[in-house]
């Protein structure tokens, strides 16, 4: 029993430890990035290459004066960020960092939640996330907000959709929820060098889930939530400090869940790269250790990606959002799964 | 079992969410004025409240995801059955059957421009 009490808390800590951990590192990857892409500098006075920058603004949040404005619903005006904080990090619980580790006479799973139905189980939760916007922008109680917030969740609910077929495509190709049975069915290789990834199966639902998690995630050229010559900051307008902070936090710990359900489900999640096998060989600790670094590759890669699109696309027009989720993608999703179940279907016959 | 650790990682979530915000309200800089307090509305006096009428259409959206969202929710635990039975032809038959009247309402929702943002 304390054994078991022991391992749920250390689990607990290493997965919420490693991306907030990994946050800062994010953000300053983001700035450097935007400056790369833009021929400039960027943050590189605090520390070595700026890298202290991050811990400098933290402080900074810290310090901050927290203005509480008076036309707020009070409660829900201070429990909104908490809400998009929480939601956002609940879908790492079931994400595994590595494959089951047989270890002290026992099997032990490295993810917090271990359920048969990891991936409906992440889908659900992650989809809560449009409730703390929305609490956001109707406790303000500024138009700016409300308006923000109104954008935002359009939006997301509507990019679910075409998200959700092509996680229901998926599902029916691998034949099983449980995100271990899913990745255990991407490894191996075909003619020895292209690894088995859900990605060369299914392009199609591959490409509408990565336009769904943008979408998902606010980040452009989705972030319609924002608008700078419209509705300024949108459903955080009347946030400041800490506040602020969790609800940037909560956009970003948010990409990061949704890049490790991409990875997992079209990437072969912590399925060790092409090459790495070579160095695992049969030691199981070595296999563990660098199945934990294909994962953080995988994810480092997409959010280096996320960084890249930012700061390359211009942002949509709200109609042009709209209509692109609805009237293209999906009936895409759908096409692709009817394609999927069919061509399923007459191939087994 | 497993929900318990669910709980257990929920709750020290909630906790993380409130010491950050204690520190900042602790720590932080406390010099209050009073336009300071009011709306943000770009530097200018706020018009009116911020509880008025908007545009229908994100109600209408809602209501329109609900529905599509229910139909997915029913196809996911069909996709993970379909391996299990061993009678497909009939798992197919009703996988087509749905999408044809799910096809059918889609295209009345998008003749009907319930959708249509620009005007």
């Amino acid at each position: 029993m304390l054994e078991a009490a022991i391992e749920i808390l250390l689990k607990t800590v290493v997965i919420l430890a490693l991306p907030l951990g990994a946050l800062p590192l994010i953000i300053h990857v983001e700035r450097r990035g935007a400056a790369f892409m833009q021929k400039r500098l960027g943050p590189n006075r605090v520390g070595p290459f700026g890298l202290l920058q991050p811990l400098a603004d933290v402080a900074k949040f810290m310090f901050k004066e927290e203005v509480h404005p008076t036309h707020v619903k009070p409660f829900f005006y201070t429990a909104a960020p908490v809400v998009a904080l929480v939601v956002a990090l609940l879908p790492l619980a079931c994400i595994p960092v590595a494959g089951p580790i047989e270890a002290f006479g026992r099997t032990i799973f490295p993810e917090v939640f271990r359920s048969d139905m990891g991936i409906f189980f992440a889908f659900a939760v992650s989809a809560l996330g449009s409730y703390g916007i929305l609490l956001a922008g109707w406790a303000s109680n500024n138009k700016y907000s409300m308006l923000g917030a109104l954008r935002a969740c359009a939006q997301m609910v509507s990019y679910e959709l075409s998200l959700s077929t092509s996680v229901v495509a998926m599902i029916f190709v691998y034949g099983t929820n449980d995100i271990h049975q899913m990745i255990s069915s991407q490894t191996g290789y075909w003619f020895g060098v292209i690894p088995q990834w859900g990605f060369f199966y299914q392009p199609v639902a591959a490409m509408l889930f990565l336009v769904g998690i943008f979408a998902e995630s606010n980040r452009l050229p989705f972030d319609l939530a924002e608008g700078e010559s419209e509705i300024v900051a949108g459903y955080h307008l009347e946030y400041s400090s800490m506040k602020f902070a969790l609800f940037f936090m909560a956009e970003y710990i948010h990409m990061i869940a949704l890049s490790a359900l991409f990875i997992i489900m079209f990437f072969g999640g912590y399925s060790l790269l092409p090459g790495f096998d070579l160095i695992a060989g049969n030691n199981p600790a070595l296999i563990v250790v660098l199945q934990v670094a294909s994962l953080v590759i995988k994810v480092a890669l997409m959010i280096w990606f996320f960084v890249w699109v930012r700061w390359t696309l211009p942002r949509f027009r709200y109609d042009q959002l709209m209509n692109l989720g609805w009237e293209r993608l999906l009936p895409l999703g759908i096409a692709n799964l009817i394609v999927t179940v069919l061509f399923v279907y007459f191939r087994n016959r | 079992m497993e929900f318990a650790a669910f709980i257990v990682f929920f709750l020290i979530a909630c906790t993380l969410a409130g010491v950050l915000l204690g520190i900042s309200s602790l720590l932080g800089q406390k010099r209050k004025t009073v336009r300071e307090m009011d709306i943000y509305e770009s530097g200018v006096n706020p018009v009116g409240s911020a509880t008025r009428q908007y545009d229908i259409k994100f109600y209408v959206t809602a209501i329109l995801f609900l529905l599509f969202d229910v139909e997915i929710v029913f196809l996911l635990p069909w996709a993970m059955a379909y391996k299990e039975t061993t009678n497909t032809g009939f798992m197919i038959g009703g996988f087509v059957f749905f999408m044809v009247i799910l096809l059918v309402g889609y295209i009345f929702v998008i003749n009907s421009k319930a959708l249509k943002w620009e005007e």
